[in-house]
């Protein structure tokens, strides 16, 4: 009978799922390492796409010339997800972490990392080369606690050959909130029943916090968290509000449109020209090149500025490398070595090359493929003089707390809440700073910090 | 207008609202093949393109060398298998209970079956994380498929085909001294191949969907399964999606296949019309 | 629930006898039920039992309980404007998604219940998204969900010359949008489902029907509709606990913004848990969830079976 036939080979099936599953695990040991063979470093990261492909090109490099060592990269979902994962078990984590900027503080007061200083002190390893305003980010009472990595400053991309088309220089892209203003008007125009607006931005917080460091205003009190922790939040200082105020208003005016909060809705409405001007990391410049290939040339220009505060600029985002401390000596120490390599001149012009993040080892610019790059994409100069542009401060250093993630979601709503015409640039700064300093305080209360 | 016209008319319209439905349904699928087959020019263009001018494959190459995309198949495949048979069996034995034998506290028992339905998935991923590790379940199989080999869902959904099929039916073989598990096996659950299918696609593709419990549990991409891959083509800073969308449209076509091939064979079950018996 | 009425025992037996057949019946029905009971156990209740307890504490970013806060977690969920917020919003994506999807379910399968050529290509497509991942069509949906004139959707609409919408990015579309992709991925399984409901109804019924001059509508209403209420039932039950459960689509498209307009318990859970490192709280809402799903499935069971036609 055809049905006894089929139940019959389910059951089979069946045996030889359970089979499989008994016999299938893979299993995991204590540490990976035989005696006598290479040391394994397990290298957790959350770079996707593009930047993935060059990251695993240079850990494949890195395996091929170091007999010793041989790093196992292992992509672990995004920053967050990787965060997530570690927190619930450290015990289980890699040699080598990736972990974004603003997860600095916790990974500090939850002491899972060997100081990043240990290793440079003990190996003499020279720091002179890197990047001041790279490494003032990571370092806390002029220790570095982790490697700075992958790093991005925002920039203004600009369309000109509409700058040319509406009869605006296109060499002279606007620097302050005003001129963004005046431009943005000008660019503004419907052609055809296709409405073009001036300028965008996605509603993202790095963006909030690089305009208020640019116009010298505090994150939160204590140095910006640097001095001792921090207690209370400021992102409802004057400048917060003004920044605000200036980005509703180009929106209530028809100059400016709100995308949301994804930058790719902003970085394809660049794309198809329907936008004129918009912020962004650096790092998008060869994939924003690619969707403009043909159609239209892209400018950059520094983040606009609110006011005249000439002795500031933006802060850094990305992500750096922590080398975990509850792993064996011997692992940490190959560890290091694979954070020195990755962050010597060669290897950091290729990750520059293929990822559009920042060169922070400053040799790297002397490099032929680093060379070539600009060539290509002569604007991204823009970008590293921005970085070296900017004074070293508590205001662009950045802030530090341990709930930055959070942090960054409450500002994001508050501009939605003004945005959207649900409360002014005031009162939902307002509120959004009560939210972050209960936040904080709570953080406080239970990592035990005074 | 006669008769043999007006059905035809009727049969016109028919199609119509057909092919109006199936083209809601499907256009989204479209819209991500078009797009992968773009340049990333041609994604950026306005007015928005659906069907590509030039077919370019390179997104596929590009998606491929960007994630793992055959390992993590292959895993999804044999991680979905078992689920789908494990849940198979666990949730035709549970039916089975519910809708023919009567016992105390069963109205009771039933409920704290569907209350598992109930619980957000997110507050229990931590402690069960936690379970699977204390048993040295990480990065294996078992952790992959063990916590999900028993399903209210599945349960409910042959309990309620199993209370349609005539209770005459189970008293008969009784009578016939035919034990219980005879019944299930040679009565009840021939009968219920159509519902057995659908729990079967069901269970496949939703094991096959799963991201953060997979995510959690390995540390090694030999170990990964297919929808970490969807995420590893996406970066926040600058995402490709002609690239992002060959790689869910590679990732969709197993699932999809699956549907086609099995529907069938599904059908077939469904017009057999077991319950008209 | 219609076929549990205990059989009638026969005539004078003992108490204790009574009680000794339950138990052997429990027994018996336990050596079914066991294998996913216990499975339940591990991987449900005994999380569930640590969530209740997490949910009297504060605790530190990597859930370790640190301060012991009793029922002030349920407390502060109860004076808080954004959780009810969150409740509210749970419960407007249920009525917007579970009438919607079996509304719009039914229809395709009444429409493609009918004996055409090709009329298994038309069953197939109408299954397809069941075939396709939260994560996939929430990616698929975010570019043709874009708020640009460039987006797929606003494109159309300037077609037929109407104005864009923000989709995503407005406190009044956000919802409704993600509703609509939702609606669309659970069309998949809710047609299947149906489909296999239609084919078994009796055709004699309906042909009875049509002699005594019933038309297509009362037919519908009449036999369709009664015949096929195990099967909406079930959909209504599991479509409801699905949609309070829903998260992917939150996540990757609005991160429960703009301003909380889609912030859901489960998304909200989530935010708390591993955002915001506040298991304490993520505990109680959890819990908060569960008590609400509970209350709609029971009152769904007691008051909706009742019309429930088993044959």
């Amino acid at each position: 009978m055809k049905k006894r036939q089929t139940l019959k080979i389910l059951s089979v099936l069946l045996v030889l799922g359970l089979l499989l599953v008994t016999g299938c695990g893979t299993g995991t040991t204590k540490s990976g390492q035989t005696a006598g063979g290479p040391i394994t470093v397990t290298f957790w990261h959350s770079m996707g796409g593009v930047p993935a492909k060059t990251l695993t090109s240079l850990i494949d490099k890195f395996n091929a010339t170091h007999k010793d060592i041989q790093v196992k990269l292992v992509y672990q979902g995004s920053y967050d997800d990787a965060f997530n994962k570690l927190k619930a078990s450290p015990d289980q984590g890699p040699d080598l972490f990736q972990v974004y900027d603003i997860g600095t503080r916790y990974m500090i007061d939850a002491g899972l990392a060997t100081p990043m200083q240990n290793f440079i002190d003990q190996s003499k390893f020279d720091l002179s080369q890197f990047e001041p305003h790279v490494l003032h980010y990571y370092q806390v009472g002029g220790k570095l606690y982790s490697m700075p990595f992958n790093t991005s400053v925002p920039v203004l991309y600009y369309n000109k050959t509409m700058f040319k088309a509406a009869g605006l220089d296109p060499n002279k892209p606007p620097l302050t909130f005003a001129e963004v203003e005046k431009d943005a008007k000008a660019l503004t125009a419907t052609s055809g029943g296709k409405k073009v607006y001036g300028f965008s931005q996605a509603i993202y917080g790095w963006f909030f916090e690089q305009y208020l460091a640019r116009d010298g205003a505090l994150y939160v009190n204590n140095g910006n968290g640097r001095d001792k922790a921090a207690t209370e939040s400021l992102v409802n200082s004057p400048a917060g509000v003004q920044i605000l105020t200036w980005w509703k208003k180009m929106i209530d005016d028809g100059v400016a449109t709100n995308l949301g909060r994804q930058t790719s809705a902003t970085q394809a409405a660049f794309g198809a020209q329907q936008i004129a001007m918009t912020i962004d990391s650096c790092g998008i410049l060869p994939n924003l090149t690619t969707a403009a290939a043909g159609k239209f040339q892209i400018g950059i220009a520094p983040l606009p500025r609110g006011n005249d505060a000439t002795d500031s600029g933006p802060i850094i985002g990305g992500g750096s490398l922590w080398i975990l401390k509850n792993k064996p000596k011997a692992e940490q120490e190959a560890a290091w070595k694979v954070v020195q390599w990755l962050t010597q001149p060669a290897q950091m012009a290729a990750w520059t090359v293929g990822t559009g993040y920042l060169p922070i080892n400053k040799a790297a610019v002397n490099e032929q493929t680093y060379k070539d790059f600009l060539a290509k994409y002569p604007s991204y100069q823009v970008a590293l003089d921005q970085l070296h542009n900017t004074p070293e401060n508590r205001v662009t250093e950045g802030g530090r707390i341990g709930v930055f993630t959070s942090a960054r979601a409450t500002v994001e709503n508050a501009i939605e809440q003004v945005v959207l015409n649900k409360a002014t640039p005031q009162a939902a700064l307002d509120a959004a700073a009560k939210k972050i300093t209960s936040a904080i305080q709570e953080y406080n209360q239970t990592m035990g910090i005074k | 207008m006669n008769a043999a016209s007006r059905t035809r008319a009727a049969k016109v319209v028919q199609y119509a609202l057909l092919t109006l439905g199936a083209l809601m349904i499907v256009f989204p699928i479209l819209y991500a093949l078009g797009l992968s087959l773009m340049s990333g020019g041609e994604a950026a263009a306005y007015p928005p393109h659906i069907i590509p001018q030039h077919f370019q494959l390179k997104n596929f190459v590009s998606a491929v060398s960007e994630a793992p995309l055959g390992r993590f198949m292959l895993n999804s495949f044999i991680v979905s298998v078992i689920v789908t048979l494990a849940q198979l069996v666990t949730a035709s034995l549970a039916a089975y209970a519910f809708a023919f034998m009567e016992f105390p506290f069963k109205k009771i028992i039933f409920l704290v079956f569907l209350s598992t339905m109930m619980i957000p998935g997110e507050s229990t991923l931590i402690p069960n994380y936690l379970t699977i590790r204390s048993w040295h379940w990480i990065n294996t199989y078992q952790g992959l498929t063990v916590p999900f080999m028993a399903t209210a869902f599945g349960t409910f959904l042959l309990r309620q085909f199993f209370l349609t099929l005539p209770h005459d039916l189970f008293d008969a073989a009784r009578i016939d001294g035919c034990g219980r598990l005879r019944f299930l096996w040679s009565i009840a659950l021939p009968m219920a191949r159509p519902a057995l299918g659908t729990l079967g696609v069901y269970a496949f593709i939703n094991t096959w969907n799963q991201y953060l419990w997979p995510l959690l549990i390995t540390n090694s991409t030999s170990m990964r399964t297919v929808q970490i891959g969807i995420g590893m083509l996406q970066f926040q800073d600058a995402t490709t999606w002609n690239v992002v969308m060959a790689g869910v449209v590679i990732i969709l076509l197993p699932s999809l296949l699956t549907l086609v091939l099995g529907q069938k064979q599904l059908v077939k079950g469904l017009t057999s019309g077991a319950v008209k018996g | 629930m219609a076929r549990e009425k205990p059989k009638p025992t026969p005539g004078s037996r003992s108490k204790s006898g009574v009680k000794a057949k339950g138990a052997k019946e429990l027994a018996h029905a336990l050596l079914y039920l066991g294998p996913s009971l216990i499975l339940f156990l591990i991987f449900v209740f005994y999380p569930m039992v640590k969530t209740v307890y997490l949910s009297f504490y504060l605790t530190n970013p990597s859930g370790d309980p640190v301060v012991w806060k009793g029922v002030q977690a349920y407390l502060s969920l109860l004076g808080s404007g954004a959780f009810r917020n969150s409740v509210l919003v749970s419960f407007l994506f249920v009525l917007y998604t579970v009438p919607g999807t079996i509304l719009a379910s039914l229809l395709l399968a009444v429409l493609a219940n009918v004996k055409l050529r090709g009329i298994g290509v038309y069953r197939t497509l109408y299954s397809l998204t069941i075939g396709v991942s939260v994560a996939s069509a929430a990616t698929i949906w975010m570019l043709l969900f874009s708020p640009a004139d460039s987006g797929m959707l606003n494109y159309w609409l300037h077609l037929v010359g109407l104005p864009k919408i923000g989709w995503l990015v407005t406190t009044r579309s956000a919802l409704p949008s993600l509703a609509l992709m939702t609606v669309w991925m659970g069309v998949g399984f809710n047609f299947i489902v149906l489909m296999g409901g239609l084919q078994s109804l009796p055709e004699e019924i309906f042909e009875s029907a049509r002699i005594d001059g019933a038309g297509r509508w009362k037919q519908f209403r009449h036999i369709t509709v009664p015949l096929l209420s195990p099967t909406l039932f079930f959909l209504l039950v599991v479509d409801t606990i699905a949609a309070f459960q829903s998260f992917g689509q939150f996540n990757i498209l609005t991160l429960g913004g703009p301003d909380h307009s889609t912030n859901v318990i489960v998304y909200s859970i989530y935010r708390e848990a591993f955002f915001n490192s506040r298991f304490g709280p993520a505990s109680a809402q959890a819990v908060v969830l569960f008590v609400i799903i509970l209350v709609l499935t029971l009152v769904q069971f007691g008051v909706v079976e009742r019309k429930v036609h088993y044959q």
